[in-house]
């Protein structure tokens, strides 16, 4: 895995959140904060851009979710001095079960990742703040997010660093050992990890991808690094499969200038 | 000459907001007594354009090119824009204002066309590198990817330039252990344009963001003979200002004899045989 100057990185990307946060006529951001690294990260980032008085955390445990996330969520917040609310969302989701009742692990993830996201939008126009992703790279290649849940964000600051960048960028940040050192969890059940439902490392994950999507090798090159041919197929297909939730929805094409053909342009445009 | 480079942040697409400001940083220019100001590549409407260029290309009618003649009775002015000179083609230009007039347009050749750069989509491509003069120095326009092949410098050199002025819209990227890699591209063409043939050159490179893709500033001056020096900051908007004159290029060219010993007919004979293989 290619090593990177975590300061330059952390330039830019502060650099990135005040630029994005200033040119949608926000003052504040606001994030998940699960507990876990990523959101970890993307808090001290966003401390850094916007300063303590405009970040803004909120922590949405479902009844599920382990009591150490809420714990964490909570020191991360209490480390970096930024204000946070806790919102249960287990009434409003079970709600919804009470009505379609369903033992379905992948249901109910989608249901409370789809929740949190519905909290985070409207306390965005409470709060007057921009909601701030807290995906990586490694999740945003494999599509190993809910697709209006966590995935949806006004940008995402870690997006172009891979997971396994992302436990050395924490300890550069000085985010506490207690919450690099946890394996990586979407806590939607118990005991779930990342990594348990991937089927491979981070840090295996990471280093495929690194080298299928910077380093565009060959699956027989990487092979020859010690990995066998069924993971970089399987890794392979994730990323083909997930490509929608990378991309807007397709439009039939009807007239001469069609959204996203020729009517191109950045977000942005006019700021 | 007193010069003055502006390492800014436009909005992208936002005409009137950018030409206030190359107005307010001209005046500030003119205050300071410099002679010459110097904004990046497509200063005027930022990079990114796709369809919106179309909106904000100028033209020789344009009120902001007329403003621009007007302000340049006051300083010289090189800014960067999507220029439409013949209807319907818009080069990304760089215009060179003196005296009340547009002196010069460069278009760009170079138009990159791989990964994140799509500027054939929207540009047509320039065909010449012609130097012109400006007090008593020769100068040349350079802009951005037609700075990495070292060919185009060297066609002003063979005119004589004194002073190269490269403008740029470089994202960074390739980001090591180190630093972006792609910053140090331009440093080491400073390094050879200033050094080997001996001109003053200066790289305005625009900083902020485009939908996530930075821009890192880092623009600099190379004194003929001498190599970079003066930088501005990475990552900010800055200023450099710094003075060319023709006894360093004299001296540069006294002192390593490149461009008296220099063989463009061999240069052009090979060219043929190999271009007729």
């Amino acid at each position: 895995m290619l090593e990177i100057n975590f300061e330059v990185a952390e330039k830019v990307i502060v650099g990135f959140i005040r630029d994005s946060i200033q040119k949608n006529n926000f003052k504040n951001g606001i994030l998940g904060v699960s507990g876990g690294l990523d959101s970890a990260v993307v808090l001290a980032l966003t401390r850094k851009a916007l300063g303590k008085d405009h970040s803004l955390g909120l922590l949405m445990p479902y009844q599920s979710s382990s009591p150490e996330s809420l714990t964490h969520g909570k020191m991360i917040c209490d480390q970096f001095g930024v204000k946070y609310e806790v919102i249960d969302i287990s009434p409003a989701v079970n709600a919804y079960f009470d009505q379609y009742p369903t033992n379905n692990r992948i249901l109910i993830g989608n249901k409370c990742a789809r929740e949190r996201m519905s909290v985070l939008y409207d306390f965005s126009i409470r709060k007057k703040a921009l909601v701030i992703g807290t995906s990586n790279k490694s999740e945003l290649l494999i599509g190993y997010s809910t697709l209006f849940g966590d995935s949806a964000a006004a940008f995402f600051p870690l997006g172009d660093l891979y997971k396994t960048q992302i436990f050395d960028f924490a300890s550069y940040l000085k985010i506490p050992e207690a919450i690099i050192n946890k394996k990586p969890s979407a806590d939607l059940w118990k005991d779930q990890t990342d990594e348990k439902e991937i089927g491979v490392s981070y840090r295996e994950l990471d280093e495929i991808l690194y080298q299928l999507i910077d380093r565009r090798k060959k699956d027989k090159d990487i092979q020859k690094l010690g990995y066998p041919q069924e993971w970089i197929k399987k890794i392979k297909n994730l990323i083909v499969n997930s490509q929608f939730k990378r991309t807007m929805p397709p439009i039939p094409k009807l007239q001469n200038r069609t959204i996203g053909l020729e009517f191109r342009y950045l977000r942005d445009w006019n700021k | 000459m007193k010069v003055r480079g502006i390492q800014f942040s436009p909005v992208l697409g936002n005409l009137k907001r950018n030409m206030r400001y190359h107005c307010h940083q001209i005046d500030r220019a003119v205050e300071d007594k410099c002679q010459l100001i110097v904004f990046p590549e497509l200063s005027m409407s930022g990079y990114h354009l796709k369809d919106i260029v179309y909106d904000v290309a100028l033209n020789p009618a344009s009120p902001e090119v007329k403003k621009l003649k007007d302000l340049s009775r006051g300083i010289d002015i090189v800014v960067g824009a999507p220029y439409e000179e013949i209807p319907g083609i818009i080069y990304n230009s760089a215009l060179y204002f003196s005296k009340g007039d547009l002196r010069h347009v460069h278009r760009k050749v170079q138009l990159p066309n791989f990964g994140m750069f799509q500027e054939e989509m929207i540009f047509g491509a320039g065909d010449t590198f012609r130097s012109f003069k400006i007090k008593e120095f020769t100068v040349g326009l350079i802009i951005c990817r037609e700075i990495l092949f070292p060919m185009h410098a060297y066609l002003y050199f063979l005119q004589g330039v004194d002073f190269l002025i490269g403008i740029s819209n470089s994202p960074h990227r390739m980001l090591d252990k180190d630093h972006f890699k792609s910053l140090q591209l331009w440093e080491n063409m400073g390094y050879v344009y200033s050094v080997f043939y001996h001109q003053h050159y200066v790289f305005m490179n625009r900083t902020g963001f485009e939908d996530g893709i930075g821009f890192p500033g880092g623009s600099f001056f190379a004194r003929a003979g001498q190599g970079i020096v003066k930088r501005a900051d990475c990552f900010e908007e800055d200023y450099l200002n710094f003075e060319v004159d023709l006894e360093a290029v004299r001296r540069a060219r006294l002192g390593s004899n490149y461009l008296r010993d220099d063989k463009p007919r061999v240069i052009l004979k090979e060219l043929k045989r190999i271009l007729n293989a």
